[in-house]
């Protein structure tokens, strides 16, 4: 009978004192503006106005502003990975799933439909900017780490060739280099989507070589300061370990001359003080820009070219740009190509790369 | 607002629970009332209306039905408030339902009605009704006290998702109840368990019923997986809300009727109906299947009082059509089981078993179809020949094998059984004194953490 009464009063004070010490302690806690892992700005508290109520804004609004702000919210992201990874033994959290300490995110099943939006965007681009002006195009695909990791290891991932012969039955306009044999899984960052820069050098020869352009060069490798978690440490909410992160120094880089279109001004190619913001695969390039130009005065190729790209091409760009005098970066993710025009004069251009990864071919929807 | 919320878990229960607990006595119905109406009002603040017309009705006629008992204007009484609730549910729940399946039995065009679903309204009208018979009945005498009435109708608890709460079984607590430790323990250890069952069962498999559905290449495996998955979703998902149910009733003085008896242990459809919404089917039976005669009638009228009763079940599942279809299968079987099988099942309880599991599962994919054609096509697809198993089927199995294999293990009283047995020793007894509330907090965080992350929403530009 004791026993059942202090069982009682047990259950409901560790009940009481979690519910009410979370509700108290979620009331008094200072807002925070913005999830790094997440790299998004957090909800913050609604207006409570008659409107909103009546339309049940507020309520929603509440609701996600509750759950963006709960204390130690990382923490119990933390603690629900683990019960998934090793509790549940599911084999994904949220899509991430790790092998050997490498994260990488689902990508399944194929998306028709995107592949064929992305087709159709680019051959909007072609079709008004680089025939008219005699531009020679060249697509490539960047493997996504599932190519390397997934299908080994009894993770669903798309059927890579069918992806790559609707993309090229389609863009008949352009010559595909193949990429995928001069990368393996030890390329990427294990904490994030991206390539290693200090590893794609040959991939970077690779394709100047398929443009017929030269970009070979003596670099070393300088190591940043900081360690480097990438998104999937961020997704995972596993205590991974961190990657570091090094850039490309030597050949024609100090001297290059990057205009970014934005701000109508000269930058570096490597932002350091990215390395210290939310996302330090940005300091290549300074992450997403819409136009950037990099000019190279050491190159006597007489060529320029035009590169359509996502976040891949901001660590490769700088390696290739070894062979051209001019390397210009549009991504139509951030600028519709209906306004390119106005930008870009196509004329000044001889080749154009058309290289995407092939998760963002697979998910396209962000292509304007 | 769904139990299994962070604005519900933290937000909402600690401020009700302090202003209820804080209220003297003969205010505490009407703290219960007031914080019902907010929960409402926070998924529909229109339809607050709605439901307090819907109680205000059902207060007004059953006094006059009290007070004229025994003569005409009580049965007038009674039919009036009928056609009132159930005209409400017809026009708010089944209007569109009506309109369209007329259009297109004679092939009109007719402007979709577009009238929302008022969350709850099959649960609170129901419960208006039982009420209102009761009282013309003179099983229970009318309450005369307003909020007390009106707590009882829209109490939160059980206002959205059951169980049925019958007048007479709370008709004493609404009145005077008793509080204490033991009470409120065992409210919270009904929550708490009602919430994980939710969160960690029904909403892990539901993603894998996502997954089915969202799949381009179905195999037989997939479609043996995904029905599994959904008998074992729909399980946990409903009797974990009414396990929460009936445990904030608890916490707040009030026993609430079971409404799940471990179904999926039945050897016969008859019995799973004694074992699955327990509380509807008796509503049923009470309000419809006696009244019509129930089986002390003919054999072919009998029969049919069985089919009317379950495509009135079916209907109140849902307003289309699967629906229906559902409610006709469980009464074909109920009617087969009858008639012919049960004396078989009786004698060959594993095959009962096996036999029940299997029909229920096939009357689950019905229940989930978008159509009665693609119900039938899904059930078909079981039993066919083409792709056997593929990759993505294989992935998905491994993949929540142990949520499948958790979930099949907590459908049946095993656990308890285990609990009951470890308590009965000693040392056992002793352990869970503090083991136990451990667990049960240790669970509400776990659940917490699922909430929590159900919020995690990467940048959608994460690949700048």
């Amino acid at each position: 009978m004791r026993t059942t009464r202090l069982k009682s009063i047990l259950t409901v004070a560790l009940a009481a004192a979690i519910i009410f010490g979370f509700a108290i302690w979620g009331t008094l806690k200072k807002d925070d503006a913005q999830s790094l892992s997440e790299r998004r700005a957090l909800a913050t508290m609604p207006k409570l106005s008659i409107d909103s109520v009546l339309s049940g804004k507020f309520m929603s609004d509440y609701e996600q502003y509750k759950l963006d702000q709960f204390p130690l919210r990382d923490a119990f992201r933390t603690l629900k990975a683990v019960n998934t990874y090793y509790v549940f033994s599911q084999r994904d959290n949220n899509g991430i799933y790790i092998v050997d300490g490498i994260a990488s995110k689902l990508d399944y099943p194929l998306n028709k439909s995107s592949v064929a939006h992305a087709e159709e965007r680019f051959g909007y681009v072609y079709d008004n900017y680089l025939e008219p002006n005699g531009i020679k195009a060249y697509l490539s695909l960047v493997p996504d780490k599932n190519y390397f990791m997934a299908d080994a290891n009894g993770y669903l991932s798309i059927d890579y060739d069918k992806l790559k012969d609707m993309l090229t039955s389609n863009m008949v306009y352009a010559e595909y280099i193949d990429i995928a044999g001069t990368l393996g899984i030890d390329d990427y960052y294990k904490t994030d989507l991206h390539w290693r820069q200090e590893r794609i050098q040959d991939t970077a020869e690779a394709l100047a070589e398929g443009m017929g352009a030269e970009a070979s060069a003596e670099y070393t490798a300088a190591g940043a300061d900081t360690d480097f978690y990438g998104i999937y440490y961020a997704q995972s909410a596993l205590p991974l370990k961190p990657d570091k992160m090094y850039y490309m120094q030597g050949g024609s880089i100090a001297d290059y001359r990057v205009y970014d279109y934005e701000s109508g001004k000269y930058v570096g190619v490597y932002d350091m003080d990215a390395l210290s913001g939310r996302d330090p695969y940005e300091m290549f390039l300074h992450g997403s820009k819409s136009v950037l130009t990099i000019e190279n005065p050491n190159s006597k190729s007489g060529r320029s070219l035009i590169m359509f790209r996502d976040s891949f091409a901001s660590s490769i760009a700088p390696l290739i740009a070894e062979g051209f005098d001019r390397v210009t970066l549009v991504d139509i993710r951030y600028i519709a190509p209906e306004l390119l025009g106005r930008m870009v004069d196509f004329s000044q251009y001889t080749d154009a790369l058309f290289l995407y990864s092939t998760g963002v071919i697979n998910n396209s929807e962000t292509i304007k | 607002m769904l139990f299994s919320s962070a604005a519900f878990l933290y937000s909402f229960l600690p401020l009700t629970i302090a202003v209820y607990f804080l209220m003297p006595r003969r205010l505490k119905n009407a703290a219960l009332l007031l914080m019902s109406l907010i929960f409402y009002a926070w998924g529909e603040p229109r339809y607050v209306v709605l439901m307090v017309l819907s109680i205000t009705q059902g207060y007004i006629f059953a006094r006059l039905i009290g007070k004229s008992r025994g003569t005409k204007k009580a049965k007038a009484y009674l039919i009036i408030s009928l056609v009132l609730s159930l005209g409400m549910l017809g026009v708010f729940k089944y209007a569109n339902f009506f309109a369209e399946s007329f259009a297109a039995v004679f092939g009109l065009k007719i402007a979709a009605l577009n009238i929302a679903l008022p969350i709850g309204i099959s649960f609170y009208t129901f419960q208006l009704i039982s009420y209102v018979i009761d009282v013309y009945r003179a099983d229970v005498e009318p309450q005369r006290d307003y909020v007390a009435f009106a707590a009882y109708i829209s109490m939160f608890p059980q206002l959205i998702a059951g169980p049925i709460v019958r007048y007479s079984d709370i008709e004493a607590e609404l009145t005077a109840r008793a509080y204490g430790a033991d009470k409120a323990a065992y409210g919270a250890r009904r929550f708490i368990l009602g919430l994980g069952k939710k969160v960690l069962i029904a909403n892990v498999l539901a993603e894998l019923v996502n997954a089915f559905k969202a799949s381009g290449e179905k195999s037989t495996l997939f479609y043996w997986v995904y029905a599994a998955a959904y008998m074992l979703h729909v399980y946990f998902d409903f009797s974990g809300y009414s396990d929460m149910a009936i445990g904030l009733g608890s916490i707040f003085g009030f026993t609430f009727p079971e409404n799940f008896n471990y179904p999926y242990i039945a050897a016969s459809i008859t019995e799973f109906w004694r074992r699955w919404h327990m509380s509807l089917s008796s509503w049923f039976r009470d309000y419809v299947y006696i009244p019509l005669g129930g089986s002390r009638v003919k054999k072919p009228r009998a029969l049919l009082n069985i089919a009317i009763v379950w495509m009135l079940t079916g209907l109140w599942h849902g307003a289309d059509w699967n629906f229906v279809m559902w409610g006709i299968m469980f009464a074909a079987l109920l009617i087969a089981e009858k008639t012919l099988l049960l004396g078989f099942i009786k004698k060959h309880r594993a095959i009962g078993h096996a036999y029940t599991l299997l029909v229920v599962m096939m009357c689950f994919i019905m229940f989930d179809a978008s159509s009665v054609g693609e119900g039938f096509a899904a059930i078909a697809a079981l039993f066919s020949r083409g792709s056997a198993a593929n990759t993505e089927a294989l992935y998905y199995l491994k993949s929540y094998a142990v949520p499948l294999t958790v979930a099949a293990f907590g459908a049946t009283p095993l656990p308890k059984r285990i609990k009951a047995k470890l308590e009965a020793t000693r040392v056992g007894g002793a352990i869970m004194t503090i083991a136990e509330p451990v667990a049960l907090a240790a669970l509400l965080c776990l659940c917490t953490a699922y909430l929590i992350d159900g919020s995690f929403n990467p940048f959608l530009y994460f690949r700048f």
